[in-house]
């Protein structure tokens, strides 16, 4: 072996210094779009660790939570006012404390996605062009009124109170059903989920679906991870947008491949051990009395959120 | 020979709970063969990782030839050029490491990042084509090679970048017997040439073939002990307390005994009872 090594192996550095001034790496859009691609990992770790907990609300059974969860997000799309959207908001909070869960890091996370999914879709409603009322800030002024079709734009455009009103109460709705279901996400294993789905009569090939692509996010979140950090030791400059989206296309290209050849290979596996299209489940308990009592205080919380 | 890595205090935590390793102190010299072995989930490919800057210690400092490596220190641009040229990383599983289209393009892409001309990029792919015998796959995708002929393009694919240091996670792993002797021949040939190595492994074998400095972790993530490949591998006690040998029972013949084990050389019959 030694005869066969290329002499330019042999070769020792030209200096051990380097350089300085050459100036700093920038770390590109892509690059942190993989980053947080690898915080799902994170993500689900904590969710998992959570969920495992020994505090009140994660002892308490699952079918009882998702109950819940789906009886809350049915009331807080029916409430019509602030009010009660807030009431609502407050309830779930003091669940969060209760259950012990990181008060900052869980509002961060249901904040951020309610004021995407909330706030700015519903934005443009806030303006007279979609909700007609009461014009609060005036925002631009056109010469006339123009028709086209079914749609009328006036003369003053502005931001209205009614359509105000109706980005906070969509906004709240939003933020609340977030609030209610990375609640029952952080307090819940994620096989107890499927579990009380299953008991709930959720349809066994919907199960096997949630249940596999669960699995491999987390695959693929470290696949992607493992594949930047292999790329990252090779690396000795700073690469361009258009190198990484060339990259970023090839890599999909592969991880298509070999998804496609891990999943014939699952397939398999699963065929193997008796695969058939019935999702079997087994250690369900009995509700304890403490699940009694938690189902009866939602049912009364629930009552009283419909009532004012 | 100078020191060439030196690990001072190092602690590192995944998800900032799961403790990976906890307080390592290590120093590697230049042309030295280095093993960090341990069972598994002991830190050894975290250990390798931050050799490699890929992640950065919670707690400690690196130095890289008396220059410490850190985040910031890598931001620059001839500071990365110069620790990428010297370090090389071999990853356990080939598969995430081999990213291009095909073995050609594998062992080009280091060199040509370094900025080496594309011939001399061409010759050194070639080269080291014909050192681990894989001039015929030059043209084939990844997905398309044996687990063998993957590791060796991997291996490959780092030294047209010739690296002053190798560091190899679980080199063996996975590869039939010849693949396996063929690697330890071109890992003295490699250190013979200079190449530093730093190899996590719980093989004995291999560590007890290269005849390494070891550096033994423990469950704990912390380091138990470093010394000589020939000290630690007598030493059964603790290689049992770091779980890397286990007692086990098995027939010989009529009878059925309880030694110890390791898949390596701890093979002393003590006791034998009759089925």
């Amino acid at each position: 072996m030694k005869n066969n090594v290329p002499p330019f192996l042999l070769a020792k550095p030209a200096s051990y210094d380097y350089r300085q001034g050459q100036g700093k790496i920038k770390t590109s859009f892509l690059e942190k779009g993989i980053h947080h691609l690898a915080d799902i990992i994170k993500t689900g770790y904590v969710q998992g660790e959570t969920a495992a907990l020994d505090n009140f609300f994660q002892k308490i059974d699952a079918r009882i939570k998702v109950l819940f969860l789906l009886a809350f997000v049915i009331i807080v799309s029916l409430k019509k006012d602030i009010l009660s959207e807030f009431l609502i908001g407050i309830f779930v909070a003091l669940l969060v404390i209760i259950s012990r869960l990181n008060l900052l890091s869980f509002y961060r996370r249901v904040l951020f996605l309610g004021f995407i999914f909330g706030f700015l879709i519903s934005l443009p409603s806030a303006c007279n062009v979609i909700t007609r009322g009461e014009i609060i800030l005036p925002i631009l002024q056109l010469s006339k009124p123009y028709s086209f079709w079914i749609y009328r734009i006036p003369a003053e455009i502005g931001i209205t109170r009614e359509g105000i009103y109706g980005v906070a109460m969509l906004t709240l709705r939003v933020t609340n059903s977030l609030a209610l279901s990375f609640f029952v996400l952080y307090t819940t294993t994620f096989p107890e989920i499927v579990k009380a789905l299953k008991i709930l009569r959720i349809a066994d090939g919907f199960l096997m679906i949630i249940t596999l692509s669960y699995k491999y996010i987390f695959i693929f979140a470290r696949t992607v991870e493992d594949m930047h950090l292999a790329k990252k030791s090779r690396l000795a400059g700073q690469v361009s947008n258009a190198e990484a989206r060339r990259w970023i296309a090839g890599r999909i290209a592969f991880i298509f491949k070999k998804t496609q050849l891990r999943c014939e290979e699952i397939f398999k596996a699963m065929l193997g051990r008796g695969f058939s299209e019935h999702v079997r489940i087994y250690g369900v308990g009995k509700l304890q009395p403490r699940d009694w009592a938690v189902s009866v205080v939602f049912s009364l919380m629930g009552i009283l959120f419909l009532w004012i | 020979m100078e020191d060439i890595i030196c690990l001072e205090g190092i602690s590192y935590s995944y998800y900032d709970k799961v403790a990976a390793v906890r307080d390592v102190n290590l120093t590697i010299r230049e042309g030295e063969r280095f093993s960090i072995i341990g069972a598994n989930g002991s830190g050894k490919s975290t250990l390798l990782q931050i050799m490699n800057g890929l992640i950065h210690q919670t707690k400690g400092k690196y130095f890289f030839r008396g220059r410490e490596i850190s985040a910031q220190a890598l931001k620059d641009k001839g500071f990365l050029r110069f620790f990428r040229e010297r370090v090389g990383y071999v990853f356990q599983d080939s598969d995430v490491q081999l990213f291009c289209p095909t073995v050609l393009d594998e062992l080009l892409y280091g060199p040509l990042q370094l900025e080496i001309s594309e011939k001399e990029a061409q010759d050194r792919a070639f080269q080291v084509m014909q050192m681990l015998n894989i001039e015929n796959l030059k043209n084939r995708p990844s997905y398309m090679l044996s687990g063998g002929e993957k590791k060796k393009v991997a291996i490959g694919s780092v030294l047209t970048m010739n690296p002053e240091v190798l560091l190899f996670d679980e080199p063996s792993n996975c590869l039939d017997p010849r693949t396996q002797c063929f690697l330890i021949e071109l890992m003295f040939a490699l250190n013979e040439a200079g190449k530093t190595l730093v190899i996590a492994t719980h093989d004995l074998a291999l560590i007890d073939d290269l005849h390494t400095q070891v550096a033994l972790l423990s469950e704990e993530h912390t380091i138990e002990k470093i010394g000589d490949s020939e000290d630690i591998l007598k030493d059964e006690e603790l290689l049992l307390n770091v779980n890397l040998i286990h007692e086990h029972m098995h027939y010989n013949g009529p009878s059925i005994h309880k030694h110890r084990h390791s898949h390596y050389f701890f093979h002393k019959h003590q006791s034998s009872t009759s089925p």
